[in-house]
């Protein structure tokens, strides 16, 4: 079912009103990264800032880690290498998944057929496998395009089947019959897909790609240090966290709100896979 | 029934066959003299037919035979996918079926965006955290000599162990459960038949229990792919927080030391897995749902 059809479900004003809050999250995250250096009391990876695995106060209003680091300005430094990564990553989705699966949507049959069946194998992968696959086959400094590939079959099947089901509609046959193109009509079909659903495609891309991410990133395959994105910050935080929570709880708090944000903007359904 | 049938196991073996292609693929890359296009293609090509006689090459880490390594680690993957399929239907099919109804789902909607907002590693680590400081439960994320014992085997401890990994997966698919059944609860609570059965003088029990469940149950069944390739990806994440080593926890690994034979079948596994899923729920779904029609 689509996120149309389950949308249904919910009120509209409601549903506006969550997207709003969506887009509106993801503004303030993008201009929290624009002034990350601003913001963040310290450049990024600087220790010995303030004892060891201090606890939130007043100087420190996030708490220091185990290497004195204020975990404040990491946070703020690893949102911003995430968003960045992950914009890069959804960009790799949509022109990948997106554009390529409502292109193929519309070639001859039996290579449409055949490319969606082959996306239809590596989207039956879960995609952090695939993620961590590329990675491994090319370099960690590619963990964006890994991510961004690794997210692509599941948004080229989306967008193939919904173009798939426009070119056998009737406003499809209406236009083949008065002489237009197939190259005409895909044009103009493509421009008002991406008019009507680039927000939602790249909000919902951008969710996807952040967890892939954040995940490969957990498992050491993602961002290198001194560029630590907040899964790695999660991971360094795990050997400490359960007697220094700040530690990993701000930097995982800040990946569950950019997640929300891009899940709500992208309207998807409570639990719906981006 | 059987033309359906027949048409999704073309289906699965469509799947399984691209799968295999991929996983040849992959596991050509360890073949010895496969730089250049053409060498490449060949290595694809005796991969295939190797995979074809289930000989599946040798683990480039431990020497072993590669279906042999596998078979030591799979249990203990399909395990905590089984039990965390479980863990999934007790906490999601209420859920599903509680938010079906739009009052209730409105109220906790913000409440489950947020949950499903995490990712698996920081729901693992944030369950750890929680059954350390609550429960007072040992917790593997930081020891992994303490994970060593397998999953559910005796003692009180080694539940203890077992219990977070699959609660970790469990809550992962329950976001998948209970998604599956709202949707399918919801249309069914706005199918036209009901108001017909009510005038035939069906109770409203009798009405749910011969006509709506069947259907919730399709539902749910016609999205077992789904929830399977949630319920692995979890695995995943899982197996590496808690330090369990499992076929999952061996991907990773296997991918790290560039051991491509391994990595090429379990991949295979694992789409096959998802596929299998997917086929025998969708076959499921249509014959509850045509058992439902006659």
């Amino acid at each position: 079912m689509s996120a149309t059809e389950s949308a249904s479900q919910t009120a509209p004003f409601l549903r506006a009103a969550l997207r709003l809050i969506g887009w509106s999250g993801l503004g303030l995250i993008a201009v929290a990264v624009a002034l990350s250096d601003f913001l963040a009391h310290f450049p990024a990876g600087v220790g010995g800032v303030g004892p060891m695995l201090a606890a939130p106060s007043a100087l420190h209003a996030f708490g220091t880690d185990l290497l004195g680091r204020d975990v404040l300005s990491e946070t703020l430094h690893g949102l911003s290498v995430t968003v960045v990564r992950a914009f890069l990553g959804a960009l790799v989705a949509i022109a990948v998944g997106g554009l390529f699966g409502a292109v193929a949507a519309r070639l001859p049959r039996v290579m449409g057929l055949t490319l969606r069946g082959a996306m239809g194998v590596l989207a039956a992968i879960p995609a952090l496998l695939l993620a961590i696959l590329a990675i491994g086959l090319s370099a960690r400094l590619y963990a964006p395009l890994a991510a961004g590939l690794a997210a692509a079959p599941l948004a080229f099947v989306r967008a193939h089947d919904r173009v798939d089901a426009l070119s056998r509609s009737t406003h499809a046959e209406y236009a083949r019959a008065t002489g237009i193109s197939a190259s005409t009509l895909l044009r103009r079909d493509l421009t008002y897909e991406f008019r009507d659903t680039l927000a939602t495609v790249a909000a919902r891309a951008l969710a996807a790609v952040t967890i892939i991410l954040s995940t490969v990133s957990f498992l050491g395959f993602g961002a290198t240090p001194p560029a630590r994105d907040l899964g790695l910050m999660i991971a360094a935080a795990r050997a400490n966290y359960l007697h220094a929570w700040w530690t990993a709880a701000f930097p995982a708090l800040a990946l569950v709100v950019l997640i929300l944000c891009a899940r709500l903007a992208a309207d998807l359904d409570e639990g719906e896979r981006p | 029934m059987l033309k359906f049938a027949a048409r999704q196991a073309g289906r699965f073996a469509l799947g399984l066959l691209g799968a295999m292609v991929l996983a040849a693929a992959i596991s050509a890359i360890a073949a010895p003299r496969a730089h250049g296009l053409a060498p490449f293609l060949e290595a694809i090509c005796l991969r295939f037919w190797a995979f074809a006689q289930l000989d599946f090459g040798r683990s480039a880490i431990s020497g072993l035979a590669a279906i042999d390594e596998l078979g030591l680690r799979m249990p203990a993957t399909l395990a905590l996918v089984l039990a965390g399929g479980g863990v999934a239907l007790i906490v999601g099919a209420p859920l599903g079926l509680l938010f079906g109804a739009g009052p209730i789902r409105r109220a906790a909607a913000p409440l489950i965006q947020i949950v499903t907002a995490a990712p698996v590693f920081c729901a693992g680590l944030a369950l750890a955290y929680g059954a350390a400081h609550l429960l007072h439960w040992p917790v593997s994320v930081n020891a992994p000599e303490m994970s060593a014992t397998p999953i559910f085997s005796r003692g009180a401890q080694s539940l203890e162990f077992a219990l977070l990994p699959v609660l970790t997966v469990g809550l992962a698919g329950a976001a998948a459960v209970q998604l599956a059944l709202r949707r399918v609860a919801a249309q069914s609570a706005r199918e036209a038949f009901r108001t017909g059965l009510k005038r035939m003088g069906l109770s409203a029990l009798e009405i749910e229990w011969v006509y709506a469940v069947p259907r919730v149950i399709a539902g749910l069944l016609a999205n077992a792919g789904e929830i399977m390739l949630t319920l692995l990806s979890a695995a995943v994440v899982t197996e590496w927080v808690f330090h369990r080593s499992g076929a999952a926890d061996l991907f990773v690994k296997s991918v790290a030391l560039e051991d491509w034979n391994m990595t090429a079948l379990i991949l295979f596994i694992f789409a096959g897995l998802a596929f299998l899923a997917d086929f025998l729920g969708r076959v499921g779904a249509h014959a509850l749902v045509n058992e439902d029609k006659k």
